[in-house]
């Protein structure tokens, strides 16, 4: 069996060392987990690689201008030189005040990308243009008018099954000119869960269970399960007639489709698979069970969930594979 | 339109505008070479064309860069550097299809238009520096948006329309002007420069030349720019008294006249003392790329930096390639040369051979008859006077004999026609004679006080050498033309030279140039000498690098405050979105009743809300409810003409604050 790390996402010992540095450094600096909002100690102003190259050409152009004392020349850089260092204020107040409310994600399969939504809200009276999200690269862009709140999707591929905790994100604005970016990093204590990936060529679904016939599911079916009252559209044929004349009433007949038996998910059916792929077995047949509305229980070693079906008892299951001796 | 879209044709517009300029002083053939590359990006944004491929990019600009060594003999100069910047800025459109390329060229837009003031540092500049950064910021908005959102896959939900971004732009360029002139006037200049624009990098020279060819002045006349300003102390010279002593020759070729190596390089043993010097005054010299600069006659002080040649023209050391300041004083009376050593003599006299041999009958003519060379000299100008000459500014063109033609033939010409066939002549007659051009006249700006001297007012004149009088101006000219001299080379003109050629106008726009020249006296001609003088005023004698330093970042930082105090008020950027008018009046009506104390929540509707209300408010009037009523009517039934209705009733709606 293999042995499986604390966490969900397997990282690199750089990428963790570079998580830690930052850690250290920013949660110092004042709670980094919603809902708080961006003040200024979170946010940092640097230039970006543009910002850079158009330095390097005002300093030519403002060496230029001073070797021939061409004024007009100078005026142009001087100006220049304020724009550029008046839009880190701008970058700047883009972010200063923006307030992180929440993070939101649904659990996904291994393999899909783990998606978060993160809402934010302006509650001041100016816009905000182009703040980008993301973990690396920015994933998402959003203009945020006045008083009005907006949500930045993010993703994040999955790997293992298990919580993945969501790494550190970015928000980043290189609001006007592009020549700086002023950023912070957001520590979410969000979490999404990850269920095993499906077996893809997975064996049929177990029918020996022990167990018994679900409730079959009511509506046009082949046997009849009671009598309800008339609804107009009931098909004449339906139409209980004795049953109604005795009462003064029409009644219909209510059809019900029988249910199958109830199957057993059992981890011992699998011996000879590792428990990886045993899991990844489990997760397809609860998926299949599920899809043909079976009841169904559920066996791990140590564990397991009775029988039952519904939604609810499929992201139990689900969710007791995904986390099956972590 | 999209904002990639939106994004290029900014970059395009911002290229456009800052190359303007340049491709006005552009030889003609190279224009469309430029604007090629713009027209191709233009069709490939509107249909959808694929980049060019790699092997015809490099092919078209081996072309362009081959047009251009071609047409300036080399990259070297000036001009040349900067057309190549044009035209690679030009050829880069061809692959500017991503971001990156696209900042690339809307800042190096930036970098063009400050090669322009290596030309020109004019009044009009200041629109063209204006234009340049608006165009160019707004292309960075739109080129930032871009990458924001477009590059990601996104798309904006605000649309920002013109006025958003170029509003934008006018913004930061008003709140960056403070910080930017305390930088302008404190930032350490350097007192000179550490390295120079080398001889051969010169080029788009100005004004007179060192030779001087029938119709090379004819050609200055059609130039208004302005040549010089003088600012007189004391006495003012009448217009006969005023002429700029510039280029001297002495060698003749049979149609050009030349300047000398003797005369260029032989300084002046004497000069005229500066206690008899009646004209004194400040000159602000327009840059020429050339070294002559100009003074009445004659020059009795010598600049830094300037030699007095023998012939008494003032040749400075550099070309000058700035506005250039320099004070002079002039005497007018001064005796030029009691003797003439014979190597001059010699060379005032020489003539080519085999030339205007119809002249050289007439003068031996004259010669035999006269009893004095001032009688031949009188004799000559009355010649001028009283054939029919033609003072014009298309004479006829002149063959071989330069000077038989025109005083047998055509007869017409402009003033360096009659100099150089007055002078041929004189020389003929065995009188030292010699050409001198430069400028005659100028016009005086009353408003600012000062004389203004223009490049069409330059002229060209004749010296004679005569026994007891030395070298004597001699304006042929004015024996054909008087009022030449008297009113300027303009008036004296029967024919309008251009379309807008009226007097009228052309006074407007000398006294206009006060303007000019205060831009030139506080911005152009600003270095190390007026930005110490700037601190005299608080008492500071010595201004050094390190005082101008700290005097820098204390206005910085004064400044810095005083916006991000201001910043929630200035640096507020919407964009405009067009309010709906009907919501607009709605949400003034609840803005009325927040502030008698209601609060209304974003989820109510205005059903809820006005009941909410007058149960809150404990309001026993109907506005309230027939506001909302109106309001309602409007916004879900197409009711639009009683808008105005709401309007005026939420305008009308008032509200006791309940105590």
């Amino acid at each position: 069996m293999p042995t499986i790390a604390g966490t969900a996402t397997r990282r690199s010992f750089k990428d963790a060392i570079v998580d830690r540095i930052k850690q250290r450094v920013l949660v110092r600096r004042g709670p980094l987990t919603p809902p708080f909002e961006l003040e200024y100690r979170h946010i940092f102003v640097l230039p970006t690689s543009f910002g850079w190259g158009f330095g390097v050409m005002l300093a030519f152009m403002a060496l230029g201008g001073l070797n021939f004392n061409n004024n007009m020349a100078l005026m142009l850089v001087f100006l220049l030189g304020t724009i550029a260092q008046l839009t880190t204020l701008i970058a700047y107040r883009n972010m200063s005040g923006l307030r992180i409310e929440s993070i939101y994600s649904e659990p996904v399969f291994c393999g899909e990308n783990a998606r978060f939504r993160v809402f934010a809200s302006n509650r001041d009276e100016r816009q905000r243009f182009a703040i980008q999200a993301g973990f690396k690269s920015p994933q998402d862009c959003k203009d945020f008018k006045l008083n009005s709140s907006e949500s930045f999707r993010l993703h994040q591929p999955t790997i293992t099954r298990g919580w993945l905790e969501m790494p550190s994100f970015r928000l980043e604005t290189r609001f006007p000119l592009g020549l700086f970016k002023a950023w912070s990093w957001i520590f979410p204590q969000s979490r999404c869960l990850v269920y095993p990936s499906p077996a893809r060529n997975a064996p049929a679904l177990p029918k020996s269970g022990h167990g018994h016939a679900g409730r079959a599911i009511k509506g046009d079916g082949d046997e009849v399960h009671g009598l309800r009252k008339y609804q107009a559209g009931d098909s004449k044929q339906r139409v209980a007639w004795r049953a109604s004349a005795r009462h003064n009433q029409l009644y219909s007949l209510d059809m019900e489709t029988p249910q199958e038996e109830a199957c057993e998910l059992n981890w011992e059916l699998l011996h000879g698979a590792d428990a990886e792929t045993r899991l990844s077995i489990l997760t397809a047949w609860v998926i299949a069970a599920d899809h043909k509305q079976l009841s169904y229980s559920l066996k791990l070693p140590g564990e397991q969930i009775p029988i039952g079906n519904g939604v609810d008892h499929r992201s139990k299951c689900l969710e007791l594979l995904a986390l099956h001796l972590l | 339109m999209s904002i990639k879209r939106r994004g290029i044709l900014w970059v395009i517009a911002a290229l456009c505008i800052s190359m303007f300029p340049q491709l006005t002083s552009m030889p003609i053939h190279l224009v469309p070479i430029t604007l090629l590359p713009i027209v191709w990006r233009l069709l490939a944004e509107f249909r959808n064309w694929k980049p060019l491929p790699m092997v015809l990019r490099v092919f078209a600009t081996a072309v362009a860069v081959a047009a251009l060594v071609l047409t300036y003999g080399g990259l070297i100069g000036r001009r040349a550097a900067v057309s190549l910047l044009v035209l690679m800025l030009s050829l880069k459109l061809l692959e500017t299809f991503r971001t990156r390329d696209a900042r690339i060229v809307a800042s190096l837009s930036l970098f063009l238009c400050g090669t322009q003031f290596l030309f020109s540092q004019g009044v009009p500049m200041i629109i063209y520096i204006i234009a340049c950064l608006l165009s160019s910021l707004t292309a960075l908005m739109y080129l930032h948006r871009r990458e924001a959102f477009e590059d990601l896959g996104k798309a904006p939900e605000t649309g920002r329309g013109l006025y958003t971004e170029l509003g934008f732009g006018v913004k930061l360029l008003v709140l960056a002007f403070p910080i930017g002139l305390a930088l302008f006037l404190l930032f350490p200049r350097w007192s000179s420069p550490m390295w120079g624009v080398p001889e051969d990098a010169l080029d788009a020279r100005s004004g007179l030349s060192d030779s001087m060819s029938p119709g090379s002045i004819q050609g200055l006349f059609m130039d208004d720019s302005p040549a010089f300003r003088v600012k007189f102390e004391g006495r003012i010279p009448s217009n006969s008294e005023r002429y700029w002593r510039g280029p001297i020759f002495w060698d003749f070729d049979g149609s050009s006249w030349k300047t000398s190596y003797l005369s260029r390089n032989l300084l002046a043993t004497e000069k005229p003392e500066l206690a008899k010097a009646i004209f004194r005054y400040e000159v602000q010299m327009e840059p020429t790329e050339q070294r002559w600069i100009f003074a009445l006659d004659y020059p009795a002080m010598v600049p830094r930096g300037v030699q007095l040649t023998m012939d008494y023209q003032l040749i400075a050391r550099r070309p000058i390639t700035k506005l250039r300041e320099y004070v002079m004083a002039s005497d007018p009376g001064y005796f030029d040369s009691r003797v003439l050593k014979t190597t001059l003599r010699r060379a005032a006299l020489e003539l080519p051979e085999g030339f205007n041999p119809r002249t050289a009958e007439l003068i031996a003519d004259w010669r035999q008859e006269a009893a004095s060379d001032s009688e031949i000299v009188r004799r000559a100008l009355s010649y001028f006077n009283q054939q029919r000459f033609r003072y014009t500014l298309n004479p006829a063109l002149l063959s071989r004999h330069t000077v038989d033609e025109f005083l047998f033939d055509t007869r017409e010409g402009f003033c360096e026609h009659y100099a150089s066939a007055f002078t041929v002549m004189m020389r003929m007659a065995g009188i030292p004679a010699r050409v001198v051009t430069g400028y005659q006249g100028g016009w005086f700006n009353e408003i600012g006080s000062y004389m203004l001297v223009r490049q069409s007012d330059a002229h060209a004149w004749s010296e004679v050498w005569i026994k007891g009088s030395g070298w004597t101006r001699i304006d042929p000219t004015a024996a054909v033309a008087p009022s030449r001299v008297q009113q300027g080379a303009i008036e004296s003109l029967a024919q309008r030279r251009h379309m807008l050629d009226y007097e009228w106008l052309r006074n407007v726009r000398n006294s206009f140039d006060v303007f000019q020249r205060g831009w030139n006296n506080w911005v152009v001609a600003f270095n190390s000498d007026r930005q110490s003088r700037l601190f005299s005023v608080f008492g500071w004698d010595f201004v050094d690098a390190v005082k101008l330093v700290i005097a820098m970042i204390a206005a910085i930082l004064i400044i810095s405050a005083i916006i991000f105090l201001l910043a929630p008020f200035v640096l507020r950027f919407r964009s405009v979105q067009r309010q709906d008018p009907l919501l607009q009046s709605w949400q003034k009506f609840i803005g009325k009743l927040t502030k008698a104390g209601f609060t209304a929540r974003p989820s109510m509707g205005p059903l809820e809300l006005a009941a909410n209300a007058i149960g809150q408010l404990n309001y026993k009037g109907e506005a309230i409810t027939r506001i909302t009523e109106l309001y309602v009517l409007c916004r879900y039934s197409k009711n639009a003409d009683r808008q105005q209705e709401l309007v005026e009733m939420v305008k009308n709606f008032k509200l006791q604050t309940i105590s």
